[in-house]
């Protein structure tokens, strides 16, 4: 349902009747769904993607286009691509979770804490922190759609809360261990094929799932209806509170499982782990909310966002060694991609006036309407 | 109390003068040609309406002559006898016109002062401290010729809607004071309830006598009629006619509008005492609404009417399990289940709703026609492992989009793009495919036009003819005698009247709902 609506929605449903014509015009459709497909307003994070690539490319020649930096800046951004990932489901039926990052920490720690001052099992430290991931989700559903906070604000409280149980447990310290380095622990970030560590499989796995959920099932559907219009979602028997609730119980889980991850991978729980990745997450899936399916948050459009900030942040760190370009790289990223889209991203509700007390519609041509909005 | 001097006061002297005169107006948008070659003069001291379907270029006129659009070269105007150009919104344009937008263009958060200080600046001492004071009066001595108790300091989301109208045409109107200009209303009725209209119509009478011009957009012909003085009617981008309201009636007015003859009879008739009931509801009480009884047969179409507060625009919401507030009563849908339910829980019956507000409630913007269609019925389309059925889905949708007749650029398209009444159509489709055993509607036909009203009127007399229950709660009484076999009328939480078949007209409803038989 991108950009090629009118003839293929008139053929798609008596396509069996005249299949004698119909595979001239499909392959007419084809062509014009591929040239849908590759346009820029579709990928241009692709493109600019891959004109980064060239520029590092001639900026260092030596250092830049070699198989070492493609391994880097997989491995190097799993963990980033999960907790961009984490933030995507909320954010798609307009719930903002900014306690992530904290939930990352969390169970980065817990499960060092565990393993190193509890002395249990990689699995049942594991399970544990995991469990705790999944209480700050339902803390989180709670205020947010039992207790009616905007969840802007009520996420921000409660990775307050995180925090100083992170620092009940850790005096504000990393928590390090020889258990945490040893084998079955650290296979989990570092087991790798081919250089290839096993995060990066893990990313891909919750991107296909989340594609999945978005694009092919029912609640992703209605997690979308949600996120556009509650009230109306509502009324056609979505069940907008529970989808809420769920996003946020989604979206603790999987920052808890990139605490996890990121724990196996530096072999250590660390009290700040999770906050670099807060902004990067955000960053991802705004710029991913542009890409592929335009004005809807989504799963690739969030990991190809991710690569891109990815390449861009390690090239400059092989082109040059100046410690602001990092964050200069992500920050202009995000406003370019924003401003190219044309604000086609729609602000979280709590920046917004809500809608005004209207009961007409607007009266006009269509067409002059879209010239304005569009 | 103008309504009498209205007309003998109508002051269109024609030969004098035309206030605003505007020639060979066109404008294209894309392939849309949104105006072609429209001409229109407003003379001194007239209210002159500007009625046309949606979609037929009133907005973009009124846009154009806003300054907000340009307008393709070869018009011309002139205001007072000067010619002005389209393109500037400078010097006497800016004195003479003043436009009062259908949004009204006001803060909700701020009072009244405020919003006409934002316009107009503020005033201030020598220091740069805003004079409160004089603001207030100054404010109060623009608001106060119109009555209404406005009070300038409370913020305008807690005044009236027809207060908050009021306040927009003061802002319209500050320094304006006695000149000869044009004061434009875009569809100022649209976000009024009907019980306030009358006096709307008051304070625009009022303008009108005091020496200024009025043009009134309008898409609704009763307000013509209670209103203006002359009316140019325009369709398809084109100016049909321009003719002295005296001079019209009802049907020859609808017949400008609409372009061929109109069926405005169109009284159906009452349904046999024998036929089963789809649905009954004892006891309904939420908000306004204290204990109301009803029951909706088979075929019926019944309309639930009264002035807006009297309760009737909460019924669909509370049978549908939809209010939002607390809700008391029982509702029975025998074929859904033999048992009374508590009309809290009335949403498990999964009556399906075509809500007030189309597009808060109604349409989800962002989603495409077809998105918006399968919406509620995707647990229908679920294949293998949860996954929704794509192909299912799109010959769900075009089939709907055929049987209602949604002129639409296909499924895939943006469900905004479409005019409203094509989006009503996607609303009342969405429910129809639910196939309920009712179809509950509440102000079915608000900013939809007129052709596509007549299709929506058949459309739910169809749906009636093969046995589905109807009840459309709507204040606009057009409604009514279209479309209902039966009405009921609320006052203050209670039916307090129940009117059939030929008896079902406007005076008897006007006086049931006003309580003033």
């Amino acid at each position: 349902m991108t950009s090629t609506p009118t003839r293929t929605a008139e053929l798609r449903p008596s396509g069996t009747e005249v299949p004698t014509v119909s595979g001239a015009r499909t392959l007419g459709t084809l062509s014009r769904r591929a040239v849908a497909a590759l346009s820029f307003r579709t990928i241009g994070a692709v493109y600019v993607w891959l004109l980064i690539i060239v520029l590092f490319s001639v900026w260092a020649p030596d250092t830049f286009p070699t198989v070492t930096t493609v391994k880097q800046v997989l491995n190097g951004n799993a963990v980033a691509g999960l907790v961009a990932l984490s933030v995507v489901l909320p954010l798609t039926a307009r719930v903002f979770d900014l306690s992530v990052a904290y939930t990352m920490s969390l169970t980065s720690v817990l499960t060092a804490y565990f393993m190193v001052t509890k002395g249990l099992g990689p699995g049942t430290a594991i399970a544990l922190a995991m469990t705790a991931a999944l209480l700050i989700g339902v803390v989180n559903g709670v205020v947010v759609v039992v207790l009616r906070v905007d969840s802007f604000i009520a996420t921000l409280a409660t990775g307050a809360l995180i925090q100083s149980l992170i620092t009940m447990v850790t005096n504000d310290s990393s928590i390090t261990g020889v258990k945490l380095l040893a084998k079955p622990f650290a296979n989990i970030a570092q087991l790798d094929v081919g250089g290839i560590t096993l995060p990066v499989l893990y990313l891909l796995l919750a991107a296909t799932a989340i594609w999945f959920l978005l694009e092919h099932t029912a609640t992703g559907r209605r997690l979308y209806a949600t996120g556009f219009n509650a009230d109306a979602a509502r009324l056609q028997g979505v069940r907008t509170n529970r989808l809420r609730f769920l996003t946020l119980v989604t979206s603790a889980l999987l920052a808890g499982f990139a605490g996890v991850v990121f724990a196996s991978s530096v072999g250590s729980g660390s009290p700040s782990a999770g906050t670099p990745y807060l902004l990067s997450a955000y960053a991802a899936a705004f710029v991913g909310a542009t890409q592929l399916r335009a004005g809807r948050f989504n799963a690739w459009g969030t990991v190809i966002a991710v690569l891109l900030l990815g390449t861009g942040i390690t090239g400059l760190g092989l082109a040059t060694s100046a410690q602001w370009a990092a964050s200069l790289f992500t920050g202009s990223v995000l406003i370019v991609a924003l401003v190219l889209t044309g604000g086609r991203i729609t602000l979280p509700a709590v920046l917004r006036r809500h809608k005004a007390p209207t009961v007409a519609e607007t009266d006009d041509v269509s067409a002059p309407d879209e010239e304005f909005t569009g | 109390m103008h309504a009498e001097t209205s007309l003998g006061s109508a002051g269109t002297q024609e030969t004098d003068r035309p206030v605003l005169r505007v020639s060979g107006l066109s404008k294209r948008f894309g392939a849309t040609q949104a105006l072609q070659d429209v001409d229109l003069d407003i003379a001194h001291g007239e209210i002159h309406a500007l009625i046309g379907p949606n979609g037929s270029g009133k907005s973009t006129l009124i846009k154009i002559l806003a300054g907000y659009h340009h307008a393709a070269p070869g018009a011309a105007a002139e205001l007072d006898g000067e010619p002005f150009d389209l393109g500037q919104v400078t010097g006497s344009r800016h004195d003479r016109l003043r436009f009062v937008h259908q949004e009204l263009g006001l803060v909700g958060e701020l009072s009244a002062t405020d919003n006409l200080a934002l316009s107009r600046g503020f005033a201030r001492t020598a220091l740069g401290n805003i004079r409160w004071p004089e603001m207030e009066r100054r404010t109060t001595a623009l608001v106060e010729r119109f009555g209404l108790g406005i009070d300038v300091r409370r913020p305008l989301s807690t005044a009236t809607p027809v207060q908050r109208a009021v306040v927009a045409i003061a802002a319209a109107l500050q320094g304006w004071e006695g000149r000869r200009g044009v004061l434009v209303l875009d569809e100022p009725t649209a976000v009024l309830p009907p019980g306030e209209v009358a006096r709307l119509f008051d304070i625009v009478r009022e303008i009108r006598d005091s020496g200024a011009s009025v043009l009134y957009v309008s898409h609704r012909m009763d307000e013509i009629f209670a209103l203006a003085d002359r009316v140019t009617v325009i369709r398809g981008g084109r100016r049909i006619a321009t003719r002295r309201v005296d001079e019209l009636t009802p049907r020859s007015l609808a017949e400008l509008m609409a372009g061929e003859e109109t069926e405005t009879e169109h009284r159906p008739r009452p349904v046999s005492d024998g036929a089963e009931a789809v649905l009954e509801v004892r006891g309904l009480s939420a908000g306004p609404l204290h204990g109301v009884d009803f029951t909706v047969a088979r075929g019926e179409r019944l309309g639930i009417t009264g002035l807006v507060g009297s309760g009737h625009e909460v019924v669909p919401y509370a049978v549908c399990g939809a209010y939002g507030g607390p809700v008391r009563g029982q509702v029975r849908v025998p074929e859904r289940s033999p048992r009374w339910v508590d009309a809290k829980d009335a949403g498990r019956l999964g009556i399906p709703l075509v809500p007030a507000d189309r597009a808060g409630e109604g349409v989800i913007g962002d989603f495409s026609v077809g998105e918006n269609l399968t919406l509620p019925l995707l647990d229908r389309l679920r294949a293998r492992a949860g996954r929704l059925h794509r192909r299912r889905e799109s010959s769900l949708a075009e089939e709907w989009i055929r049987r209602v007749g949604v002129r639409t650029a296909g499924r895939g398209a943006r469900i905004t793009t479409l005019s409203g009444g094509n989006q009503q159509k996607v609303v009342v489709a969405r429910c129809l495919a639910q196939q309920p055993p009712v179809l509950v509607l509440c102000e079915p036909t608000a900013g939809v036009d007129i052709a596509t009203r007549l299709q929506l009127y058949d459309l739910i007399e169809r749906q009636a003819d093969h046995g589905m229950g109807v009840i459309v709660s709507s204040s606009d009484t057009e409604d009514l005698l279209a479309l209902c076999t039966r009405v009921l009328v609320v006052r203050d939480g209670r039916i307090v009247r129940e009117i059939s078949g030929r008896d079902i007209t406007e005076p008897a409803l006007v006086h049931a709902m006003e309580g003033t038989e």
